[in-house]
């Protein structure tokens, strides 16, 4: 097929190499720089790297934030896949008005700003005495993703041949027992695929986070960077560094589900 | 991040409804709408709950002072208030804006790198991969960089400098004009590509014997993209163009971390307008009314996107 890749072709390749390249590359060289590099000019590619930046932040407020990360991204993880795999499989499975009332349902939900739901449920997590809490950030994040979880994951259950399932009713195995030893472990990819998009979604969710915990000391990494990046004189090797930290997760979460990653995210969109 | 279209029919199987189901078929359906209850519960309280109290609150005089206690009912005030200051007006103009930018440049180059990259080779697999990189990291960390980018001296204005083509430096990101454009652009970044990816994967789909015979026929590269790959990524190319609309619509990631909604109001889109009304000026009420204009909008694409998949299932 590259055969006749022309020059229009390598122009778009040229193109996207330098926007998605050079922020990447930019994050990487700004946070071995000290300060002093960034006042003058901030573009410069040559210059003495220090790690000043990294040991500024690497204090214990940064692990802190590394732990309440972890936290929340695995605490909602969970939480989403316990409660959506059964919803995407009810969906997949049944029929009549109340599967297609609840897919209209979760459609509307997922596409709700969270800028809407960020205002009552700081009034509803007041109340119930969520607030700054990684509880109540957790359950705002599950709500958050539980739509879009289980959107994502009922195809994967759909796909699962229905005559696997009778072959377990036949021999007398319960809804229960069929759905956790026969279904699952077939739809195992979408899980992993979805497991794997609601955690880097919750890993960089910061709004709920931002508002939900009362002082800057419980923020994850996500909103401890969008609080230092909206303050005024940004000190950014100090910022960038934070962003390596913040992403460093993410490389190995990416390195390690890429191919599941780029093939099963369209399994749900393309059919 | 955009996410994924389900198709709306619930049947799971051809002509199940044909057969008569013996009985304990029909208690192992019942069963499995157990299935849903407690995705069900859990949504209910977390997330309808919420948004009729978002209703009321958009209906009541609430600040954050009288948050917990009763709230007065003013009716449509809030609503009226929001348009009579001109600002419900201005941030659905803002928000109609940076959706066309986002929606065009999202969908163009999606569909341009899907094209570009539907090759196999070192690069092409690379750049892929470096594109969906950038899509997972969080967007506070895209953000972050390009508003240190697109800086007075910033990279981007040091490029523009440099080739003569700027004498000074241009304001991005504090121009009233500029700073809108650039967030926009920043978040068709971020959905490129994912929208790459399921322009890809639709182009994967033709079989190869299609290009083998167009090129028989003298086909160019052109004649390929107009009559083959166009035509085929047509079903995808609505769901996607209504989920990157969405994605535009309630996007505020970026508008936090690279402006905060300034300079002035300048990049204060309706869902963004909702968040600072609430949370910055302390005026609940106000601002959960914005927050209820931006639902409506929302629910307005939801139908639309509804019948997008229909009509893509129906093509299929």
């Amino acid at each position: 097929m590259n055969r006749r890749s022309g020059p229009v072709v390598a122009g778009v390749k040229v193109l996207l190499t330098l926007m998605y390249g050079l922020p990447i590359l930019w994050i990487v060289l700004t946070s071995f720089k000290s300060s002093a590099d960034v006042v003058g000019t901030q573009s410069s590619i040559f210059f003495r790297p220090v790690l000043t930046a990294y040991v500024d932040a690497l204090d214990g407020a940064l692990v802190d934030a590394l732990r309440q990360s972890v936290i929340v991204a695995t605490g909602t993880t969970a939480l989403v896949l316990l409660l959506a795999i059964p919803a995407a499989y009810g969906l997949a499975r049944t029929t009549g008005w109340l599967p297609t009332l609840g897919l209209g349902l979760l459609i509307v939900l997922q596409m709700m700003p969270q800028t809407a739901t960020v205002i009552p449920l700081f009034q509803v997590f007041a109340s119930w005495g969520l607030l700054d809490s990684a509880l109540g950030v957790i359950f705002a994040d599950a709500a958050l993703l539980i739509p879009f979880a289980t959107l994502l994951l009922r195809p994967f259950f759909r796909s699962v041949p229905p005559q696997l399932e009778e072959a377990g009713a036949l021999d007398g195995a319960s809804v229960l027992r069929t759905f956790w030893s026969i279904v699952l472990p077939v739809a195992r990819n979408g899980v992993y695929t979805v497991g794997t998009l609601i955690f880097l979604l919750a890993w960089g969710e910061f709004l709920y986070a931002v508002n939900f915990f009362l002082s800057p000391g419980s923020y994850p990494l996500s909103a401890l960077l969008a609080q230092q990046v909206s303050a005024f004189g940004i000190d950014w090797p100090g910022l960038m560094a934070l962003a390596v930290l913040t992403s460093i997760p993410i490389l190995i979460v990416f390195a390690a589900t890429y191919r599941r990653l780029r093939d099963g995210l369209t399994v749900g969109a393309v059919k | 991040m955009t996410s994924h279209a389900p198709s709306l029919d619930s049947g799971s199987r051809v002509g199940a409804a044909r057969r008569s189901p013996t009985p304990a078929r029909r208690t192992r359906r019942q069963t499995r709408k157990l299935f849903l209850l407690p995705a069900g519960i859990f949504l209910a309280l977390l997330s309808f709950y919420p948004l009729v109290q978002l209703l009321r609150m958009s209906v009541s005089a609430v600040t954050s002072a009288t948050l917990n206690s009763p709230w007065a009912f003013v009716g449509l005030e809030n609503f009226a208030a929001g348009f009579r200051s001109g600002q419900t007006t201005a941030g659905l103009e803002r928000t109609l804006v940076f959706v066309v930018v986002v929606t065009a440049l999202g969908m163009g180059l999606g569909l341009a790198a899907a094209i570009a990259l539907r090759t196999k080779g070192r690069w092409s697999g690379a750049l892929l991969a470096l594109m969906v990189f950038t899509w997972a990291l969080p967007p506070v960390v895209n953000g972050s960089v390009w508003k240190f980018l697109l800086g007075d001296a910033g990279l981007v204005n040091t490029v523009l400098q440099a080739t003569g083509l700027r004498e000074a430096p241009v304001p991005f990101l504090y121009d009233q004009y500029w700073a809108l454009l650039s967030v926009a652009f920043v978040n068709s970044f971020a959905v490129i590509p994912f929208n790459a990816l399921v322009f890809r994967a639709a182009l994967m789909n033709i079989e190869p014997e299609v290009f083998e015979a167009a090129a028989l026929d003298g086909a160019n590269r052109w004649h390929e993209i107009r009559h083959i790959m166009l035509p085929s990524v047509r079903p995808t190319t609505l769901v996607l163009l209504v989920l990157t609309i969405v994605y535009g619509f309630r996007s505020f990631d970026f508008i936090y971390v690279m402006t905060y909604g300034g300079p002035g109001t300048a990049t204060n889109t309706l869902p963004f307008l909702g968040y600072l009304q609430a949370f910055v000026r302390y005026d609940f009420g106000l601002g959960a009314a914005t927050s209820v204009v931006t639902v409506l909008g929302v629910l307005v694409l939801a139908a639309v996107y509804a019948r997008s998949i229909r009509r893509e299932e129906a093509e299929s």
